[in-house]
């Protein structure tokens, strides 16, 4: 079956002012489709616009030039149907940690008992049951990023977007939450935008990786990662292709650097701006 | 118990009573008239606490400094962190907080007389001038430097703005918010007396101003006494209750800035 767009992207560019009255340009002409159900990871270097392009698709920030439109209708402002992980978390403080992952649901209406029994089943998958009355000062940065991840799945929005959700966890935790962060994916056929650095993770959960450049932050190429599913990651690890992608990515997010350090003044035009149409 | 964990335990009530002890001597050392010694000012307290008159004129001071107080959370609070949200705002009302600051709220007893009588109305709203601006500059403070994630994570889960100033702003810049409300108590009292010294009619303020008038100069001191007792319980109390309602808070970097007036 043909899938529609979830979310279309188009000629989205993002300048901030900066000291001195001057303009800072941190993203331009990206140009992108994701399908409804698609996982869609976005790797690139440091400070090349991959938060702030998430803030635009949760409608926190506005663009500068371009346009969003999230099923069909553009991008106003925030809403319940996109859920966003914040890289800092930004857990309420005043509240324990039972109480941040009820908080979404409290605020849909859902009652006291409903919704303190659906949030203490996102604690315990995420581990964290034992911590229910904590407070986030109290938590390990990994345990306040598990929250954060329990907090916005917990209203269960069509579209996750995750901005280095596994960023601060350990490696086993950062394995059990991808397995997780899949089967629930799987199931609901959630829209996901997810920010990483790892390049393996980013193989391992997407349909497509979009590799992005830095000063302006573009799109340098998007990657369709055509590995069956249910991915079981014991399988992957020893599959050929699985390695190729990783090793081709690797390469890209090589070149990436290289450029940035040999061109220290912006380049006017991107390289390789691969526009990906919709399938 | 070691000896440091009695110091610690008595530290507040030993300090009172090497002043006391200094304040005896100084007085009988120096012998002035205007200065009676500790002894005999402690003396009248019971004269005062006892007295029925002073005792509702002192309770009259708190009812209107608590009125004072009570109006200017109302105002204040809100209005601070609407303007630390919303730039525009504060790039319009923040010339006349820098203005309105260090003018000493009690130099506008007259003027507001003039428009508000003698009476409580006028007390009441010198108060609420004193205490507002801590207030207001604490809460706006608190609520700039508050993580716009915070919000977003609330906007994101449907809630609107009005109600994320109340339940996302307010809670967030709660620690600030307190500081605020601490310097204020004290701006408080300030004020609550001052403005007894200059528009005399009942209250704290005037009986010290009374006995003052009269040379009772112990009756003087047993009220700077009662007013500073009085200052020192209030605040105790207070930050009693600010632990309570802000433990969970992170401990600030920069906490040395809080609490200046
Ligand atoms: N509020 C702002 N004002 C000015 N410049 C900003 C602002 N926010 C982001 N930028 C600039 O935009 C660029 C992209 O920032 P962004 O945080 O989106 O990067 P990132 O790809 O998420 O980096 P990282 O991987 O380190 O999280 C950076 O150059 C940053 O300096
Ligand atoms: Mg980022």
């Amino acid at each position: 079956m043909e899938k529609r767009a979830m979310i279309e992207i188009q000629r989205l560019g993002k300048s901030f002012r900066i000291a001195g009255g001057k303009r800072h340009v941190a993203l331009e002409g990206i140009d992108l489709n994701i399908r409804e159900g698609e996982f869609v990871s976005i790797l690139g270097p440091s400070g090349c616009g991959k938060s702030t392009l998430l803030y635009m698709l949760g409608g926190f920030v506005p663009p500068s030039s371009g346009s969003i439109q999230v099923q069909g209708r553009p991008v106003t402002g925030p809403g319940p149907d996109r859920g966003p992980v914040f890289q800092e978390f930004a857990l309420f403080p005043w509240k324990t940690v039972l109480g941040n992952v009820m908080y979404g649901l409290r605020q849909q209406g859902v009652g006291k008992r409903e919704a303190r029994e659906r949030a203490m089943a996102l604690l315990h998958k995420v581990n964290l049951a034992s911590y229910a009355d904590f407070y986030p000062k109290e938590l390990s940065g990994g345990m306040r990023q598990r929250v954060a991840i329990a907090r916005t799945l917990a209203y269960d929005p069509a579209t996750l977007l995750m901005d280095e959700p596994f960023g601060a966890l350990d490696a086993h935790t950062r394995t059990v939450l991808q397995n997780e962060l899949l089967q629930i994916w799987e199931r609901d056929r959630k829209t996901v935008m997810f920010v990483t650095h790892g390049v393996d993770e980013a193989v391992f959960l997407s349909d497509r990786v979009v590799v992005m450049t830095r000063s302006p932050g573009r799109i340098r190429t998007v990657v369709d990662i055509d590995l069956p599913r249910p991915r079981v990651r014991a399988e992957l690890l020893v599959d050929r292709r699985y390695q190729e992608y990783v090793v081709e990515l690797e390469r890209l997010i090589e070149d990436v650097h290289h450029e940035r350090d040999a061109e220290p003044a912006p380049a006017p035009v991107a390289k390789t701006t691969l526009k990906v149409a919709t399938r | 118990m070691s000896a440091q964990a009695i110091l610690q335990r008595l530290g507040a009530p030993l300090t009172v009573l090497v002043l006391l002890t200094l304040w005896e001597l100084a007085a009988r050392a120096l012998a002035l008239d205007g200065f009676p010694t500790a002894t005999e000012s402690l003396a009248q307290l019971p004269a005062i606490l006892f007295d029925g008159q002073s005792l509702q004129s002192i309770g009259a001071s708190l009812a209107r400094m608590f009125a004072g107080i009570g109006l200017a959370l109302l105002v204040a609070v809100p209005a601070g962190l609407a303007m630390g949200r919303n730039p525009t705002l504060a790039r319009m009302l923040n010339p006349l907080l820098s203005a309105a600051y260090p003018v000493p709220k009690a130099a506008l007893m007259p003027m507001v007389m003039l428009w508000f009588g003698v009476g409580d109305l006028s007390k009441i709203l010198v108060i609420f001038l004193g205490v507002s601006l801590p207030l207001l500059y604490h809460s706006y403070h608190g609520a700039a430097r508050l993580d716009d994630k915070l919000l977003w994570s609330a906007a994101a889960m449907g809630m609107r703005a009005p109600a994320r100033l109340l339940r996302i702003t307010l809670p967030g810049a709660l620690p600030e918010v307190l500081l605020g409300c601490r310097v204020g108590l004290a701006m408080a009292l300030i004020v609550m007396i001052s403005s007894e010294m200059i528009a005399r009619q009942s209250g704290a303020g005037d009986l010290l101003f009374n006995a003052l008038d009269m040379a009772l100069y112990p009756d003087v001191y047993a009220m700077i006494v009662i007013l500073a007792a009085l200052g020192f319980a209030l605040d105790w109390a207070f930050e009693h209750l600010r632990l309570r309602l802000v433990h969970w808070a992170e401990p600030r970097q920069d906490a040395a800035s809080g609490g200046n007036s």
